[in-house]
């Protein structure tokens, strides 16, 4: 009960640390800063109000398998969120664009006929 | 040990898990796994004819250029309900809901699953995502294949509310049966039986159950946002609101790719059986098979993103999941190794189920490799949504899966009825099969790199020829599954009785059950003192009994 | 829970021992748990993808969530969990009281955060801070809003997310209303309180959800 009390206590006491660190710019580090006492928040009630710390081994397994596929979720959806975009050979103009180019001349009255099949390469 | 208790009694007259209890209400609400997977069984071949019938219709249709049978619109949601009810209520519960059910808690020497009302729980919560994929087919309108891809899904009238919601509680089913199975090897296992001793059935659906547990959640809150975006407009995917497609596409594939592992894991697993029981010798490289499965379930995780090389996601994403999709390779091909090792040496018996273990070696190599070709960067941006890809995920899917479920039902069946069936219908059937599908999707794989887009109602008339072969294939596909429901209606009304062990297995549902088990499956709790494939143990071990059951059952 | 339980009337037929039985269920739990893990990481992935590509949008959004009925919310949620870890720390020790005292402030507590959560909703839809389409902020405090590129995201994000972590506080209060039930009734002791420690597991992964929504959506 005495353990119980005193991670109570520390939960509490990280709440206030977030919220009055939150409220201080930190530049870069706010978010970091944020996340690293949400986790040492949810660790302390992992590991005492859920008992982790002394339970079967096996329960603490399934608990990181779990965060482990939420991680690979996120960072691999991040491979390509993060990064969109990032094929150079894509550009605004269009093959048919520059097969007009080389073919040269009557470029005028094709464009009129194909703008709206063109629009939607250029974004 | 207690195998004879059993079958000494007159047959007929024995108690067992068919007929201890008569009342309509003992089998719907059974606790019973054995049961409860009987139970999954009619549903899921109902669900299968369903599907099977709206592929042939498609079949039909895509016979000529233009309408053959049905309009445009017509065509789109028959391959979509096809593709629906295929993924979601047929091959994912298929293996495991069916004989994971019934033969997993007794190899492992148990008396049921650890959480008996969770799992006839699962069975209804199917039942309701059932129903309401119905309801949805009914009031019309679903044509976005089984993809359901944003924006055009979630600007779509208002059935697509009920296939979402049908998805989400179809998938809780399949977690709580992922848990309890999960559960049930860890703490159910008979004493003796080590990790090490495991069929490899179970280690498959372990390995399985691990996936479900992992994934099906984010197919979940994939439908639920569908499903928000579709009445609120949250904006989270329509880009017409500032949403982003492709993130629905990354939301789906995580739970998609890996579902290809619950669908196809617990398929290798009866190919293990199978391999080890009718060529009467240890599966070579246990321990590999066992934990390639794990390797598989885990990898399966990390490739996603091969079904969006075209989908405008980043190259960098692009590169890794290409990668990795290779990797997949490895695993897989250290099975397919020991499967056929297994044979090396062995002696071979060509029953019923080895012929489909035989077709699904074929049949899944020609699947793994074309995979392995569609994760090539450049070689995808040629094949992507062509028959190729078609091709290729039936020919994992069912010449895999379907085929290796057939396989097992073959291999099980006279534990789970106490009948035998007719070994000639039955090789005939398979024999049908494999020369149906190979001609059914075969023809796919040579349409797919002429270029023929997938979907697609009409098309150009110089792929006529091979569209009409690939309907002439669905035939005979046909033909033989249904000669295998023939063979299975008649032996129920007529088969032979079976013994406890017809095949010579090993495992414990073999070795310690009557045939079909007891309530309880077991007379006194099995002591495991070998592997699941030491067939010697049963020639020169300490088993006088065991000779009597070796010997072939009575003419079927 | 030793052999002496062996006969205890809640052991089911198809397990050995209380002890492999309660091992079990707690398996069973944690993966559970996982299964609600993954489910919202698909909110939080989402989240992180539009912080990603408009973290200014984010950042000041933020501002307009109140984190003082936050903050106290999740002291209040801390102190359930407290609770509810203080209830299995007495039917441990026997103290049927002790449980059934606990359970009831947790109830209390879950109430008084969805009564600060209803605050909060309400503040916002009188206005016109919707989710989705029907998203047209107004007056003083949310109307600059209005013309924020991606707000409507943010505010999306907000309310799925909370929404759905709502949905689970009701569903805990539902589970400790039925404990609480068969506490008073007796039916649990030190042998037996399987469905105590599950329905615990279950609130403090509640609780931790919102240890992780409270900064990523009020604060930073
Ligand atoms: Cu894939």
């Amino acid at each position: 009960m005495r353990t119980l009390v005193g991670v109570f206590s520390g939960l509490i006491v990280l709440t206030i640390l977030t919220v009055v660190t939150s409220r201080i710019d930190l530049g870069i580090l706010n978010v970091p800063l944020a996340l690293t006492i949400a986790i040492g928040k949810a660790s302390l009630v992992v590991l005492f109000f859920m008992a982790l710390k002394w339970d079967n081994r096996v329960n603490g397994i399934v608990l990181l398998l779990g965060v482990l596929f939420v991680s690979i979720f996120l960072i691999f959806t991040l491979f390509d969120t993060a990064f969109r975009g990032d094929l150079s050979n894509v550009d605004d103009t269009t093959i048919m664009d520059m097969e007009r180019e080389m073919t040269g001349g009557d470029a005028a009255a094709d464009h009129s006929e194909d703008g709206s099949a063109a629009a939607p390469a250029d974004h | 040990m207690s195998v004879a208790t059993a079958t000494t009694e007159i047959p007929g007259k024995q108690v067992t898990y068919l007929n201890h209890e008569k009342s309509i209400k003992s089998w719907l609400l059974t606790l019973d796994h054995k049961r409860i997977g009987l139970l999954y069984m009619s549903t899921i071949v109902v669900v299968f004819l369903a599907a099977g019938i709206l592929a042939l219709l498609v079949r039909i249709e895509l016979m000529s250029p233009g309408r053959t049978i049905v309009d445009a619109q017509t065509y789109n949601q028959f391959f979509s309900l096809h593709g629906i009810l295929m993924v979601f209520l047929f091959i994912v519960p298929s293996v495991p809901a069916i004989l994971g059910n019934f033969i997993m808690p007794i190899q492992l020497g148990a008396i049921d699953v650890a959480f008996p009302r969770l799992n006839l729980a699962s069975y209804y919560i199917y039942m309701v995502g059932g129903v309401l994929v119905v309801a949805a087919m009914l009031l019309g309108q679903i044509d976005t294949g089984w993809t359901f891809y944003t924006p055009y899904s979630s600007r779509l009238g208002a059935p697509i509310i009920f296939m979402t919601l049908a998805i989400f509680i179809a998938g809780f089913s399949s977690i709580l049966t992922g848990i309890n199975f999960i559960v049930t090897i860890h703490k159910m296992r008979a004493p003796g039986l080590t990790w090490n001793r495991l069929p490899l059935f179970v280690w498959s659906i372990y390995a399985t159950s691990i996936v479900q547990v992992l994934a099906t959640p984010v197919i979940g809150i994939t439908m639920l946002l569908l499903l928000l975006e579709k009445t609120l407009g949250i904006g989270i995917f329509d880009p017409a609101l500032g949403g982003d497609p492709i993130l629905f596409q990354h939301f789906f594939w995580f739970y998609s790719h890996p579902a290809v592992y619950i669908m196809i894991l617990p398929a290798f697993g009866i190919i293990s059986d199978l391999m080890g029981t009718f060529s009467r010798h240890e599966v070579m490289g246990y321990k590999f098979v066992a934990l390639s499965s794990v390797a598989i379930a885990f990898l399966g995780f990390l490739v996603w993103g091969h079904h969006m090389f075209v989908s405008g996601q980043s190259a960098v994403s692009s590169i890794v999941f290409s990668l990795i999709t290779y990797l997949i390779g490895i695993p897989t091909g250290v099975k397919v190794i020991n499967w056929v090792g297994t044979m090396y040496k062995g002696s071979v018996s060509l029953k019923t189920p080895m012929l489909y273990a035989l077709s699904f070696l074929f049949l899944f190599s020609i699947g793994g490799f074309t995979g392995v070709m569609l994760g090539v960067l450049g070689v995808d941006i040629h094949l992507h949504d062509t028959y190729f890809v078609v091709a290729h995920f039936h020919y994992v899917m069912m010449g895999g899966t379907v085929v290796a479920l057939i396989g097992g039902l073959h291999y099980w069946w006279p534990k789970i009825t106490g009948k035998m069936y007719n070994e000639t219908a039955g090789r005939i059937a398979c024999a049908l099969i494999f020369i149906g599908f190979n001609v059914t999707f075969f023809t796919q794989f040579v349409l797919g790199t002429k270029g023929m887009p997938r979907r697609y109602y009409d098309y150009q008339p110089q792929y006529a020829d091979l569209h009409a072969l690939s309907t002439y294939g669905s035939w005979i596909l046909a033909a033989g599954l249904f000669l295998v429901l023939f063979t299975f209606i008649h032996s129920l009304m007529r088969g032979a009785a079976a013994p406890s062990n017809p095949w010579g297995g090993a495992s414990l549902e073999w070795t310690h059950t009557s045939s079909p088990p007891s309530p309880h499956n077991f007379d006194e709790q099995p002591i495991v003192t070998h592997g699941p494939y030491d067939y010697h143990h049963y020639y020169h071990g300490d088993g006088q009994s065991a000779e009597a059951e070796l010997a072939p059952p009575s003419k079927a | 829970m030793s052999t002496a339980s062996a006969h205890h009337p809640k052991l089911q037929h198809h397990f050995v021992s209380m002890d492999q039985q309660f091992d079990a269920s707690k398996l069973g739990m944690w993966l559970f748990l996982i299964t609600e893990i993954l489910l919202f990481s698909g909110m939080f992935v989402a989240y992180t993808v539009y912080r990603v590509w408009h973290p200014e949008v984010f950042e000041a959004l933020s501002g307009a969530l109140d984190w003082r009925l936050g903050g106290v919310n999740t002291l209040v949620l801390l102190a359930s969990s407290f609770t509810v870890a203080a209830s299995i720390h007495h039917i441990q020790n026997d103290n049927r009281k002790g449980l059934v005292r606990n359970v009831i402030l947790t109830i209390i507590f879950a109430g008084v955060f969805m009564f600060i959560k209803y605050l909060e909703y309400s503040g916002k839809f009188s206005h016109g801070v919707f989710p989705g389409e029907a998203y047209a902020p107004f007056g003083d405090h949310y109307g600059h809003y209005a013309d924020v590129p991606y707000a409507p995201q943010f505010f999306s994000i907000y309310f799925v997310m909370t929404g759905i972590h709502g949905v689970h506080v009701l569903v805990g209060m539902g589970i400790f209303a039925w404990l609480a039930f068969r506490g008073a009734r007796g039916d649990f002791s030190s042998e037996y309180y399987t469905p105590v420690e599950l329905s615990g597991l279950y609130w403090h992964l509640v609780d931790i959800i919102w240890i992780f929504l409270f900064p990523l959506l009020y604060l930073i």
